[in-house]
């Protein structure tokens, strides 16, 4: 808007959206590995995504400390200052968090690595207790994503409560979306008891992800709605994603539309002929890829939307 | 707790225990505090309670007061927008090019023949509630005793996260160090008595420096005696540079007064935060 550089670019957004997805896979894993009986219907959700998790996470912290200033001049480890200090600060907090979130995330799918792993057998145990921790571990580093951004009343954009709100639906149908695009990729037809289990476990996933959708673009319409209807800085700095605002068409088209509307929309069609007359969970190759694919764009976009409009907005006044 | 345990680390470091070049790690400090002032403070914290007590309500609600709080006092009609401050400044921390830690924004509003400029030189607030004290997560960023914020350079790591929270946009990534940098009302300088560079320098003796909280200073007179502004009040950040005669007049005000305005930086950054 300005041709100014961002004070966050793109390895912060990048790392919003991969450490909301690992965190959001984690999460579902986790959660459906410990709802699930001793039946192992469900068992390949939990090992995809604890399969998943820790990569994107990796990844994104990897590309965050490329951000760094002092990464810029050649004090490559200045970071592990970070691990010097513990306080209130959401970023220490969220530090502690990441790390916990790695290493217990390895240790969660290194108890997945036996190729004939499956409810009942002699990891077992330590998997499930490790799955109570990957639950609240999950669902932390996905709210803190979006603390990390709301804590600071000199962004007004970023100043919401439902922010963190926001990014924590958004991580867990991210998540959903990284397990069912591996899955759709990865799972090789034959094997009818296999095919069984593949059509219930993309059942579950398909109907909790347009649950998460819905859910995500109620928030995101109070959050719309609520910065709209004030006056002043939130109002000023909301109305860069409306109507004639300078990010509009990137938030409409790439995040309403391909992110939400159009995956919502396949999904009911999806879902639709089992919830209301028990017929066969049946999905097409090119939707069951395309579907994920959008959701994850989508997810994408909203950070991209939301660090940016942030950062190109200011308290009104002086 | 964490954070309680850092302020009482960071409290030791004295009004005249000015640390610049060689700022103390955590470390050093967690070895030079000691009982004794640990004892000190909680006689002082009781002592402070005591009088709390008697105090009107209103008075009491306020943060505690600190000993010493430096804070400046710019007196914007005797700028004349010369930028020898932004100069002075730059030349006694050669700071790098394309960032500032002082400069002067010029206003531009109405329309001719009715058309006027004034000056609004801008610094670090060294503000009593800071909100980049508050999210800087190695601690390298801290109050002092007196009341400066200054920036340890060997613990900021240099993520950027002050520089999103300064609603006044004093903060920058020095491209040298990579670490966030920003005025320290020159405690080099005020450490052996000196006044800051851009005071010293300043033709129309608009900026006065001193202690806010000392009574009889004549910073704290001229507070008392003047209207003063601080800049962003409604952000609650408390800021401890004054204004007297100070446009804070903003780019957004054309949409309701109808006036041409224009704000001049004098920044790399063309817009104002």
């Amino acid at each position: 808007m300005h041709g100014e550089e961002l004070t966050w670019s793109l390895p912060v957004i990048s790392y919003l959206f991969l450490a909301g997805m690992g965190a959001g896979a984690l999460a579902t894993s986790a959660s459906v590995l410990l709802r699930s009986g001793p039946s192992g219907t469900y068992f390949n959700i939990a090992r995809y995504g604890a399969f998943i998790a820790p990569i994107p996470v990796s990844i994104g912290c990897f590309l965050l400390i490329f951000e760094l200033g002092t990464f810029h001049v050649g004090l490559w480890f200045r970071w592990i200052n970070l691990y010097r200090v513990i306080n209130l600060s959401p970023m220490s907090i969220g530090t502690w968090l990441l790390t916990f979130f790695i290493g217990i995330s390895i240790l969660y799918a290194a108890t997945f690595l036996p190729r004939n792993a499956a409810p009942g057998d002699k990891w077992d145990r330590p998997r499930r207790l490790l799955a109570w921790v990957c639950v609240p571990l999950g669902i932390g580093v996905a709210v803190y994503t979006g603390v990390l951004l709301g804590a600071m009343p000199s962004r007004p954009f970023w100043n919401s409560p439902i922010l963190a709100m926001l990014f924590l639906l958004s991580s867990l149908s991210t998540g959903i979306a990284g397990i069912m695009l591996a899955w759709a990729i990865l799972h090789r037809k034959g094997d009818p008891e296999a095919e069984h289990r593949y059509r219930e476990s993309g059942y579950l996933l398909t109907a909790t992800d347009i649950l998460l959708i819905a859910l995500e673009s109620l928030v995101l319409l109070l959050f719309i709605m609520y910065a709209h209807l004030t006056i002043g800085s939130v109002k000023h700095a909301i109305s860069v994603i409306l109507a004639g605002g300078p990010l509009a068409s990137t938030f409409w088209l790439w995040v309403v539309l391909l992110g939400l509307l159009i995956p919502a929309v396949i999904e009911l069609f999806l879902i639709l002929p089992r919830l209301l007359y028990q017929k066969t969970f049946e999905v097409h190759r090119s939707l069951e890829v395309f579907m994920p694919v959008a959701v994850l764009i989508g997810g994408f976009m909203l950070r991209y939307v939301v660090v940016t409009a942030g950062q190109i907005t200011y308290p009104i006044g002086l | 707790m964490f954070e309680l345990c850092l302020y009482f680390e960071l409290e030791i470091m004295g009004p005249n225990g000015f640390r610049t070049e060689k700022m103390m790690s955590a470390r050093t400090m967690k070895r030079k505090r000691g009982r004794r002032k640990f004892m000190e403070r909680l006689g002082v914290a009781t002592a402070a309670a005591a009088g709390a007590a008697a105090l009107p309500a209103a008075a009491r609600a306020a943060a505690p007061k600190r000993a010493v709080q430096y804070g400046m006092l710019i007196d914007a009609r005797r700028c004349v927008g010369c930028h020898a401050c932004t100069v002075a400044c730059k030349s006694e921390f050669d700071v790098p090019l394309g960032v500032n830690r002082s400069w002067v924004e010029y206003t531009e509003k109405g329309d001719h023949p009715f058309a006027q400029r004034t000056f609004l030189p801008r610094l670090c607030n060294h503000c009593s509630e800071p909100p980049c004290v508050r999210v800087c997560p190695t601690g390298a960023t801290y109050k002092r005793r007196d009341g400066i914020v200054v920036i340890d350079k060997n613990m900021c790591i240099g993520c950027k996260y002050c520089l999103q929270a300064c609603p006044y946009d004093a903060r920058f990534l020095n491209p040298i160090t990579g670490t966030a940098d920003k005025c320290d009302f020159c405690v080099h300088r005020i450490s052996q008595g000196l006044v800051p560079a851009c005071v010293n320098t300043c033709v129309g003796r608009a900026r006065i420096f001193g202690d806010v909280n000392a009574s009889g200073s004549e910073i704290s007179k001229l507070i008392a005696h003047n209207a003063v502004t601080v800049l962003r009040k409604e952000m609650g950040t408390q800021p401890n540079v004054f204004y007297i005669g100070a446009d804070d007049s903003d780019e957004h005000d054309i949409h309701y007064t109808g006036q041409y305005i224009h704000v001049n930086t004098h920044r790399s950054k063309k817009e104002r935060r």
